[in-house]
């Protein structure tokens, strides 16, 4: 019996006269990996911003784990368990790779480690899931995109999270880099981690996820396993135009 | 003055603490070429705005280019340092003593229906509306300042819609400094003053800003309004030396009580967001 | 942490400790050193704020007038110093909590502008609250300890002050502060909650600056409104260590140094030359070497050898 371990509930967010996510109901559940996607403009990074507390959700309710934690501030999402990923990444440039993620690991989900030596093990251990471990103590300012992303996912890593939000973490990667990034993914839920996904890579979201919810202007439209969702013509018309439903 | 400040804010998003320093600077060189050159300090701005402008786009290509791409902290630093400098620069040449400049026109009043009324401060107040109000069609009608404001919304789109972001930051810093020239020398009709001037002023052009809402020149205009109504309340009741402090409390409080300021709020509560 | 570093520090405050001693003659020296140790002192509280947190405040003369006020009055009542101080110390803290509810609601600039504000209103209420503090005429102290324990009270200041500044950067409350300087919102959703940090931060500046008002207030033996909570001090407080190197340890040690050099050369000088070179030292530095002394140190040796691999700057 899949068990949800994150829930949004009615989540709408306005901007002024925009709507931007639209009465959405989402549920996540333990272990899988679920995919989010949808044309540019649908609402689905600030989903996830309504959903780890950086935003206030207009109306609706997030629960994780059963406890309500609408309109929490960010750090308490992120130490109750739920991590995010910035889709435009964020490093702390002057600080090394390593400190970049010992920030993680020292706020994260408690039991937090007790020292610098315990926390730098903590994110020694991230960094080598993201392989980038032989880059430690370079400045964050100093790695390419692909390391940019990858010091992203770690950092959000070592913050020990239940559910690991990635804000297209595929964008901007060569196939090879995509490659290595997906295993990346895959080992991380095998460690007992949920994800969801933000994703305009629809090749890689089939064959990585469980299920995916289709978001439109603000709008769940669909949800359902890779084969189901990504031939609904309802989806097809959104990303490619009526014409080709 | 607080027009300048927001100009300045939006296209280059930082705080130019440097303002009050030209502000000052303004008003001592009116002083000047009044006291020295016999200029009638009505036509002062003649030469302030071209000058001012020109010292505001060459300190924009010199010295805050560099700083652009470093922490926000930086730009600030630097403008503070200039502020530094062109304070204690007055400091030096011109000295502590307060300067005033007097003329007939300075102490003309005028009496309308009963009041009497000091016609520089009608020309201050006219000045300041009717550039308020060539700023405001300035930045709506014109292509410069069309360019002008999607640089300080987001700059790397208006560059790729063909805006010359060099020039347009160029541009408006000069217009920002330029304005804030043009401030102190209408303020020196007004007031006497030391190279102290700025500081106070700047601050109230702050919580103006900070009350009003950086985005909007209505906000600015509406900020300015709310802290002149404060501290005519506070005239009445508080001590000469405090009523500097007003335009602080407020914002305080507001800050507070609104985070989003008072533009901020009104604009939620009306969205219903 | 390191063995090194600790020796030399080691070895300088013994070094340090001796002087007053040695140069018994030279009260000169003993002043100027002492000057070094409170500007310090006052410097890297500061920095604590403004450059591990990256939260540039132009208003931190506030808490040194707290301190020089608070300390003046307790003592004029027959309050032993001894409680006197920590009093102080505690009611400047108190005071930056209070002020710091509405001043993080700013950010950056904003909040760098709002500074001012405080300290200059923190000014004016001094200036104002006559019955208090005596308004514009300030206010003396009779006595004052002799200068050697001055001295040696400005010393064990500095050097407990960079010992907190030491401990703080390498601890879980310095990573926390350094991702709010970097990042703040990034930092948040990594679990930091920045703007406890950020007070915590501002208290322990404040509380070292009510300790350096003390100190100050003892050693001049007359503060007013305009000496102590002036915006000249809160330049200073910046300026300093700006000069040595914004967020490092040594930096603002480093910073009083250079400060106290400029402002002992100018002194004789044309009043305000001191500001107007410092105004243009600030400019230099922002521009060319945003990390100050110690960031020009970091190039040279950058420069002497090829590294095989680059480190973050860790002074």
């Amino acid at each position: 019996m899949p068990e949800t371990i994150l829930e949004g509930r009615g989540l709408s967010k306005r901007f002024g006269g925009l709507i931007a996510v639209n009465d959405v109901d989402i549920a996540v559940e333990r272990g899988e990996i679920l995919g989010l996607i949808g044309p540019n403009g649908a609402g689905k990074s600030t989903l996830f911003r309504l959903i780890s507390g950086v935003m206030r959700p207009t109306a609706g309710s997030v629960s994780f784990a059963g406890k309500t934690i609408t309109g929490r501030a960010a750090h308490d999402v992120c130490v109750a368990g739920v991590a995010v990923t910035h889709q435009i990444v964020r490093p702390f440039r002057d600080m090394s790779v390593v400190d970049n993620v010992m920030v993680g690991a020292f706020f994260g989900r408690r039991p937090r480690p007790h020292g610098r030596v315990h926390a730098r093990e903590g994110a020694m251990e991230a960094l080598a899931l993201c392989g980038i471990a032989e880059r430690a103590d370079t400045p964050a300012r100093a790695l390419n995109l692909s390391g940019h992303k990858r010091l992203e996912i770690a950092r959000a890593l070592a913050t020990r999270p239940q559910v690991l939000l990635l804000d297209e973490v595929l964008a901007g990667l060569n196939p090879t880099e995509t490659d290595r990034t997906l295993e990346l993914v895959r080992t991380i839920r095998a460690h007992g981690t949920t994800i969801v996904m933000v994703e305009h890579n629809l090749r890689a979201v089939r064959g990585l996820c469980s299920r995916i919810v289709v978001l439109v202007e603000g709008r769940k439209i669909v949800e359902g396993d890779p084969q189901t969702v990504l031939t609904d013509e309802r989806v097809v018309s959104a990303y490619l135009g009526t014409a080709h439903a | 003055m607080s027009y300048g400040l927001a100009l300045i804010y939006g296209v280059l998003k930082i705080i130019n603490l440097a303002n009050a320093g030209f502000l000052m600077l303004g008003a001592y060189v009116t002083w000047w070429l009044f006291t020295s050159f016999h200029v009638h300090p009505l036509l002062a701005p003649l030469v302030i705005v071209p000058l001012f402008f020109a010292l505001g786009w060459g300190l924009e290509r010199t010295l805050v280019r560099r700083v652009l791409h470093a922490e926000p902290i930086i730009s600030l630093l630097l403008l503070f340092g200039v502020w530094l400098v062109l304070q204690n620069l007055a400091y030096v040449i011109w000295t502590g003593d307060t300067r005033s400049i007097e003329t007939a026109f300075v102490e003309a009043t005028v009496n309308a229906g009963g009041l009497l009324l000091s016609v520089p401060r009608i020309y201050v107040f006219v000045m300041g509306v009717l550039v308020l109000i060539a700023l405001q069609l300035f930045l709506t009608r014109t292509y410069l300042g069309r360019a002008i404001r999607a640089t300080a919304q987001d700059r790397d789109a208006a560059r790729l819609v063909g805006v010359d972001v060099d020039r347009v930051m160029g541009i408006a810093f000069g217009i920002g400094i330029a304005l804030a020239g043009f401030g102190g020398s209408l303020l020196s009709l007004l007031f006497s003053f030391t190279p102290d001037f700025g500081r106070a002023l700047s601050l109230k052009s702050f919580c103006i800003v900070v009350l009003g809402g950086l985005d909007s020149i209505v906000g600015v205009a509406f900020g300015a309004v709310a802290l002149a109504l404060a501290e005519g309340f506070g005239v009445r009741y508080m001590p000469a030396s405090l009523q500097n402090l007003i335009s602080f409390v407020v914002l305080v409080v507001v800050l507070v009580a609104l985070p989003k300021g008072i533009a901020g709020t009104v604009r939620a509560l009306r969205r219903g967001s | 942490m390191a063995a090194k570093p600790l020796v030399s520090a080691a070895i300088a405050i013994a070094a340090l400790a001796v002087v007053p001693f040695v140069a018994s003659g030279s009260e000169y020296a003993i002043e100027v050193l002492f000057l070094i140790f409170l500007y310090g002192a006052m410097a890297t509280a500061w920095n604590l704020l403004g450059g591990f947190a990256g939260q540039v405040s132009f208003g931190h003369a506030a808490f040194l007038g707290i301190g020089a006020y608070a300390t003046t009055i307790m003592t004029s009542s027959g309050v032993s110093l001894w409680l006197a101080v920590p009093v102080s110390a505690l009611l400047a803290g108190a005071y930056s909590l209070v002020i710091g509810i509405p001043a993080f609601r700013l950010r950056g600039p904003y909040f760098s502008i709002g500074t001012i504000g405080i300290g200059e209103a923190t000014r004016l209420i001094a200036l104002n609250w006559t019955s208090l503090t005596g308004g514009a005429s300030g206010l003396t102290l009779a006595s004052a300890p002799p200068l050697v324990q001055q001295y040696f009270a400005a010393l064990a200041l500095l050097v407990a002050a960079v010992g907190l500044a030491a401990w703080i950067r390498t601890s879980r409350f310095g990573y926390a502060l350094a991702a709010v300087r970097q990042d703040t919102d990034a930092a948040e959703t990594l679990g930091v909650a920045t703007t406890v940090a950020k007070t915590q931060a501002l208290f322990l500046s404040a509380c070292i600056l009510g300790v350096a008002g003390s100190v100050y207030a003892l050693h001049y033996l007359f503060i007013s409104p305009d000496s102590v909570f002036g915006f000249s001090t809160s330049i200073a407080l910046v300026i300093m260590p700006i000069i040595g190197g914004l967020g490092t340890v040594t930096g603002p040690l480093i910073g009083a140094v250079v400060y106290t050099f400029i402002r002992e050369q100018f002194a004789a000088t044309l009043a305000n030359a001191d500001l107007l070179a410092f105004g243009v030292l600030l400019i230099a530095i922002v521009v060319f070497e945003p990390r100050g002394i110690l960031g020009i140190a970091d190039r040279i040796r950058g420069a002497r050898k090829k590294p095989a691999r680059v480190e973050a700057t860790d002074a």
